[in-house]
């Protein structure tokens, strides 16, 4: 049995990726409101980090949904599920906050950037002026669903998983709230890398503010990925088999000792901890930071739905 | 600014109650709401009188034009149990096994995956089929696949669209030479298939999932006791 092809196999890392990235655009959103919210107020689309969070939200979820519908084996069909809908599956129910979601996401992005926009338009077409100021009118409202349906999309995706009976080690109701924090704290990350890369200040009040959640979102997901762990093993049977085939020796559970626990958890845990957040940062420390978050979080993906999918009940 | 944030959130919860009532509703209204099947077919496999010469898988593929690579009914072969001359090997049907309770069609996104009514087979439909592939992760008989051919989710229908369509019995249960299959209408008491499930006790796999696989079996009396 190689680790990456085993009879019981049915979805293979682009699901993973896919998990990946809905995951960073939740995340990724629900910062951007955040910052604009408790620090930046109506100057947030001049922030660096603010304008890499708008950036990755909505271009990982096409990407994602790009990569979903290839994976597909009749990928031309994909608007089948678009227009039939089965409210019993966790998928459909999915696909159907994923589609509301994205409109709520452009019509918060409009709410952002109507200053520059329109200042760009310079009066040229009023339909894109009257238009702008109606979404912005409901800004409050626009901005409360669009965090519901970002936390919601990062919930779905660990949801989506734990639907699965067949599998003992998915069908875990940790599983959701799992993927709901690392996905945020994906959303972090990209958020810090992204801005850096941006020319954001790299000592600005956005990085000690995102800084700040860092740690708790870190210590909870520790937190959750002991209970996930405790519990399958507590329950015995195929799902005690399951957890220490995926924890125990061989590749995956290198991943995550050395990948998940070391690089993605204890290395960004023990930066934060040690740069207080009165410290002076640099470039290299945030891009470091957020880059060990990253693998972290994508590598949790993989090994999940990998380590997941070895053992049937 | 507290008097928007005070209304949204209502509005929120009202939303959110609006919902979680509906999925309720309509999850008990569908429950409630079963059609009285007019029958609802079974397969006993007798693993006392199987063979293992796979003239039921044969006969699968020839019927259903089901391509190489794949199949939709496979005899899994466990054994020898004992020494020569009194050697054992235990045989095992492994094929879908039209649950009651259907994870298959739970999970289907668009409906592809559904239980016939008046049947209670569970069937694929090839059009609506976007090949997801939900349902193969979904299914804990693991008996799903992807068909080469249509690209569809296929599997075992106990010959609906063929065989049962002309009004004879599945083409497994014809091929077999020992009568080691029996199929037909559990709610039927006079129909062979309950004659046989009287006559000697049977056992399903994986019920403890809540499943309720309509493919009976009765244990083959050699082979290996595993605890």
């Amino acid at each position: 049995m190689s680790p990456f092809h085993f009879d019981s196999l049915t979805w293979p890392w682009p699901i993973a990726i896919y998990l990946f990235l809905a995951g960073i655009s939740a995340g990724a959103i629900c910062f951007a409101v955040l910052l604009k919210h408790f620090k930046l107020g109506r100057d947030a689309y001049k922030s660096g980090f603010v304008q890499a969070a708008c950036l990755i939200a909505p271009l990982a979820v096409f990407a994602g949904l790009g990569i979903l519908v290839i994976d597909l084996t009749k990928p031309f069909d994909f608007w089948k599920i678009l227009v039939f809908y089965n409210p019993t599956s966790v998928m459909s129910v999915g696909v159907a906050v994923l589609m509301v979601y994205q409109v709520a996401l452009f019509a918060w992005l409009a709410c952002v950037f109507k200053e520059p926009a329109l200042s760009w338009c310079n009066g040229r077409w009023p339909v894109v002026e009257k238009l702008f100021s109606a979404i912005a009118k409901h800004e409050a409202s626009i901005t409360g669903f669009l965090v519901i349906l970002a936390l919601s999309l990062g919930a779905y995706t660990g949801f989506l998983l734990s639907a699965l009976t067949t599998y003992p080690m998915l069908n875990n109701p940790v599983l959701p709230l799992l993927f709901l924090v690392s996905g945020l704290s994906s959303g972090a990350a990209g958020t810090l890398l992204g801005g850096v890369l941006l020319k954001g200040n790299p000592d600005g009040k956005e990085v000690h503010f995102i800084h700040n959640i860092e740690i708790p979102m870190i210590l909870v997901e520790i937190v959750l990925i002991f209970t996930f762990f405790t519990g399958l093993i507590l329950t015995g049977g195929q799902s005690q088999v399951a957890a220490f085939a995926a924890i125990g020796e061989g590749f995956w559970g290198w991943i995550f000792w050395a990948g998940i626990v070391v690089v993605g958890l204890s290395m960004p845990l023990a930066f934060n901890l040690f740069m207080k957040a009165s410290s002076k940062r640099k470039f290299s420390y945030v891009a470091i930071t957020a880059s060990c978050s990253l693998i972290g979080v994508l590598l949790l993906r993989n090994f999940i739905l990998y380590t997941g999918q070895m053992t049937v009940a | 600014m507290s008097n928007s944030r005070r209304l949204f959130l209502k509005g929120a919860c009202a939303a959110a109650v609006g919902a979680s009532g509906f999925t309720i509703a309509t999850a008990k209204g569908t429950a409630g709401s079963d059609v009285e099947p007019v029958c609802n077919y079974a397969l006993v496999h007798d693993e006392t009188k199987c063979i293992g010469c796979d003239a039921c898988s044969i006969a699968c593929r020839e019927v259903n034009q089901v391509p190489e690579g794949v199949s939709r009914l496979e005899i899994e072969r466990e054994g020898p149990f004992g020494e020569y001359p009194n050697q054992h090997f235990r045989f095992t049907r492994k094929s879908c096994q039209h649950c009651d309770d259907t994870p298959c069609v739970k999970v289907c996104p668009t409906g592809a995956a559904y239980k016939d009514p008046k049947t209670g087979i569970v069937s694929v439909d090839e059009w609506k089929c976007v090949g997801c592939q939900y349902c193969i992760a979904a299914c804990p008989y693991q008996i799903r696949f992807i068909n080469p051919v249509t690209k569809a989710a296929d599997k075992c229908d106990f010959c609906k669209e063929t065989r049962l369509k002309e009004g004879q019995l599945p083409a497994c249960v014809t091929a077999c030479p020992t009568k080691a299959l029996t199929f037909g209408d559990i709610t039927d008491p006079q129909s062979q298939v309950v004659q046989v499930l009287k006559s000697a006790p049977s056992y399903r796999t994986k019920t403890d999932l809540g499943t309720r696989p309509k493919l009976f079996r009765i244990a083959s009396q050699s082979g290996e006791i595993k605890l």
